[in-house]
């Protein structure tokens, strides 16, 4: 399996799930952990103690600068984080320009451009109702992403050998790339006129 | 869930900038004019607060109990928000090609309704299971259909280029039995066709 293709198949939520995951664990653990405290387990001595523990907070307020620095710091970490979080989580995915020599020199072929045409290929494969393309990856390393919907009874593997001899292929030749990615979600048996609700 | 998981993490990334932000004024203000601290945010009432409540008071617990459940929550979601497609075999180096469950039990729905003495019939398809339940036509007495319809799915599902392989599970149950027991059809998922195609 190639690693490529098999990134195209979905935009990544790897910082999402990262981000939702550390913060539910840190959460699920200082819960925790005061409940073990509130129960007595690390001493009964403990239990009785304020929240603010006073020997904490004399500690905190008599070191001065210290003390303060660290809060400072922990507060440009948590800032920094939350900001790289939620613009990672609120930004388009990228779709790259594809770029390549022709013999006036650079030429820049929008995504458009390159998915509509390779969507109206796909569409002329038998057995395809529907088909959605986008272009994904980065600028150097494109992907190509084929969402098809089968009509029912469609022989699946006549399907790809048409998509692979037809329809990337030609999506590689027309952009020069030796290699082009693809990511392909088949819907099969897919109902014809339902609009996609 | 990949769309929730999204929502969530911008929430959470907002609120722990703006908790960043705050903690970073709040302490320059503090470090600056002790006497009128706070600015914004009334830290020293809730540190008077915590000075008093001890870790064993029910308001201690509770709100522990809380921030427990809330972050066994966000881990869960954070946990099925993974990818949720059937691979099929790769037909060339470069492509990778998916499925959908629900695809799977449409197909497998469409082919079983098809077959005679078949009245009605429910999937489930998942990853690593296939699970149909037929209703026999009333007339039929055939014993041989649960057999036939297992064998019929099998070669179905066989035939489909799936990296894994689902275990086949056919249940028949007969008109009289369902109108006795009244089996739950909530659970299964009938695959009819038309069922958003294009998730």
């Amino acid at each position: 399996m190639s690693r490529s293709s098999h990134a195209a198949v979905a935009r990544s939520a790897t910082t999402e799930r990262t981000a939702t995951a550390v913060v539910g664990t840190l959460a699920l653990l200082a819960g925790l952990l005061a409940l073990v405290v509130g129960a007595g387990w690390l001493g009964s001595d403990r239990a009785t103690r304020p929240v603010a523990d006073p020997v904490a907070v004399d500690w905190l307020g008599g070191s001065g600068v210290l003390g303060r620095l660290l809060a400072l710091l922990l507060g440009l970490v948590l800032l920094a984080l939350g900001v790289r979080w939620a613009v990672r989580a609120l930004r388009p995915e990228h779709h790259p320009e594809v770029e390549f020599d022709d013999a006036d020199g650079e030429l820049r072929v929008s995504a458009r451009a390159v998915t509509e045409a390779v969507q109206d290929d796909a569409r002329g494969i038998d057995g395809v109702s529907r088909a959605r393309v986008t272009l994904v990856g980065t600028e150097q390393r494109p992907a190509l992403r084929l969402l098809l919907a089968l009509r029912r009874g469609t022989d699946v593997r006549a399907v790809w050998s048409a998509l692979e001899h037809r329809v990337l292929g030609r999506a590689r030749d027309a952009l020069g790339l030796e290699r082009l990615p693809a990511a392909v979600h088949l819907e099969l048996d897919a109902a014809e006129g339902h609009r996609v609700r | 869930m990949r769309a929730l998981i999204r929502i969530l993490a911008t929430l959470i990334g907002v609120a722990v900038a703006v908790a960043g932000v705050l903690t970073i004024i709040e302490v320059l203000w503090a470090w600056w004019r002790p006497a009128s601290a706070p600015l914004w945010v009334p830290w020293p009432g809730w540190l008077d607060q915590a000075s008093t409540t001890t870790w064993q008071d029910t308001g201690t617990r509770v709100t522990a109990a809380l921030v427990a459940l809330a972050g066994l929550v966000l881990v869960l979601l954070a946990a099925s928000a993974r990818r949720h497609h059937l691979a099929l075999h790769d037909p060339a180096p470069d492509v990778t090609v998916t499925t959908s469950s629900r695809s799977l039990a449409r197909v497998v729905g469409h082919r079983v309704r098809a077959e005679t003495g078949v009245r009605s019939a429910s999937v489930t398809a998942t990853r690593g299971h296939v699970t149909v339940r037929a209703v026999p036509a009333p007339v039929d007495g055939d014993e041989t259909l649960q057999p036939r319809l297992l064998a019929v799915v099998r070669d179905l599902v066989d035939d489909l280029p799936l990296r894994e392989k689902p275990r086949v599970t056919v249940t028949v149950v007969s008109s009289r039995e369902r109108r006795e027991h009244q089996p739950e059809p909530s659970r299964s998922r009938p695959a009819t066709p038309g069922l958003r195609p294009g998730s």
